[in-house]
């Protein structure tokens, strides 16, 4: 089963890498992280699955604007030239090279067995230690929230690059102006049905994330489609860019602050021993929702950042 | 050491097919696109470490402490996983950055070639 999964993973890759054209690589790629939600799901590891799931479709969403936006910027792409006659043995020059570098890798690559301990630690104390049902939650709420915690940084950090990065001047659109794009009706009425159902569904697979696969940051890209919904029902320009940065500031200062408090001063000490068990399933709830939000903030702003400047205002 | 078949073989593949894509990419976007297939094969390396035939995801039943009563072996690991979300969430933003450089870089010299923005940036104009 997996075997055979992994050949259609590498079957995948080598049509996007044989493709001439952007967009059919784009859809190439989405089919590509389709199939790795697939193998992560036969590999017992369904929270990453709805995660790479989510992802992906993101991933897509993102290089589709991009490529309408500077479609009209890159001339090589509209002017077509002369076909060059490409030299056979300059072609496979570069297959060997990668090939060799790969055999070599193969040849001194170490024995692929991993035995940790941690794992079993981790499986043998997370309940009666954070109290929930889901370890992956447990382990990236509690034993490691310190890494959650710079990865909640490095999101922050590439959304205040790309606000700075894609800055022009003279071609701003301002807030409440609508798009020159013009929206397909039929599009925007099933996407108006659609999208409550949406926002229940990032919603809900944020509160179930304690004892289900779920959590903050698979519930946040989901929510964040919702305001992706939004903007293609009304087709217009109102996100105040500048409160929703404020507001993942204050939420980030917040995801720093609670885990200080709880892992220095400690829930134990805090509460009483009958209680300790609703105080933490609140912790990981309060975090994740935090996480959450966190992440449909940052979203929010690349999304609007890519589409404020539309093909043809420019 | 030696060439041994094991599943780890397949994500090296994936890395060399993405080096492959990069060192012959003509455009600026095909190289995003290949430096995101690199990033994912190092994500199912990790995902592939230590797995069995038969793996059950690790979610423990509402009413049980944990996963006393099991048998660990085949169990999946959590640690690799909880790192490896926060790997995905973190590839969108890289992918973010490089398009908005890549519109950036489109806006102000008009070519996404590597061979011409070579060119540009020989001559000096850029």
């Amino acid at each position: 089963m997996i075997n055979i999964l992994l050949i259609f993973w590498i079957i995948s890759a080598i049509f996007i890498i044989r493709e001439k054209k952007i967009y059919r690589m784009i859809i190439f790629l989405g089919i590509f992280s389709l199939i790795n939600s697939a193998i992560f799901l036969v590999l017992g590891a369904p929270d990453v699955s709805l995660s790479e799931a989510a992802a992906g479709a993101f991933t897509t969403i993102f290089l589709i604007i991009c490529l309408e936006k500077y479609y009209g910027f890159d001339e090589s792409l509209v002017v077509t030239k002369k076909k060059e006659k490409t030299n056979f043995i300059k072609a496979l020059l570069p297959i060997i090279f990668s090939g060799v570098l790969f055999l070599l890798f193969w040849y001194f690559m170490p024995p692929f067995t991993y035995n940790s301990y941690m794992k079993y630690q981790y499986l043998t104390y997370f309940n009666q230690d954070v109290g929930s049902h889901n370890p992956v939650t447990t382990v990236y709420l509690g034993y490691r929230v310190y890494d959650t915690l710079f990865e909640a940084l490095i999101l922050l950090v590439s959304v205040v690059a790309v606000k700075h990065v894609s800055w022009y001047s003279d071609s701003y659109v301002k807030d409440g102006e609508h798009s020159t794009i013009e929206s397909n009706p039929i599009a925007s009425y099933t996407i108006r049905a659609i999208s409550p159902l949406v926002l229940l569904f990032g919603i809900s697979m944020i509160s179930v994330g304690l004892d289900t696969p779920g959590g903050g940051f698979q519930g946040g890209v989901v929510i964040a489609s919702f305001f992706i919904c939004r903007y293609m029902i009304y087709n217009v320009y109102d996100i105040p860019v500048k409160l929703i940065t404020l507001i993942e500031k204050l939420i980030f200062v917040s995801i720093f602050l609670i885990p200080i408090f709880v892992v220095f001063v400690g829930l134990r000490t805090l509460v009483p021993e009958t209680n300790l068990v609703v105080f933490q399933n609140i912790y990981i709830v309060l975090m994740n929702s935090l996480i959450g939000m966190k992440v449909t903030c940052g979203f929010v702003i690349l999304f609007y950042r890519y589409i404020v400047v539309d093909r043809r205002t420019c | 050491m030696g060439f041994e078949f094991s599943l780890g073989v397949f994500p090296v593949i994936m890395f060399f097919i993405g080096y492959y894509g990069l060192i012959t990419s003509k455009k600026v976007i095909t190289s995003v696109i290949f430096i995101s297939l690199m990033e994912m094969s190092g994500i199912m390396f990790f995902l592939l470490l230590g797995y069995r035939v038969g793996m059950i995801p690790p979610i423990a039943p509402v009413g049980d402490a944990g996963f006393l009563t099991y048998n660990m072996e085949y169990i999946a690991d959590p640690f690799p996983q909880a790192l490896m979300i926060t790997a995905i969430i973190i590839g969108i933003a890289v992918t973010a950055i490089n398009l908005s450089m890549l519109i950036t870089l489109c806006k102000q010299s008009k070519t996404s070639n590597w061979s011409e923005l070579k060119k540009l940036y020989s001559e000096g104009d850029f």
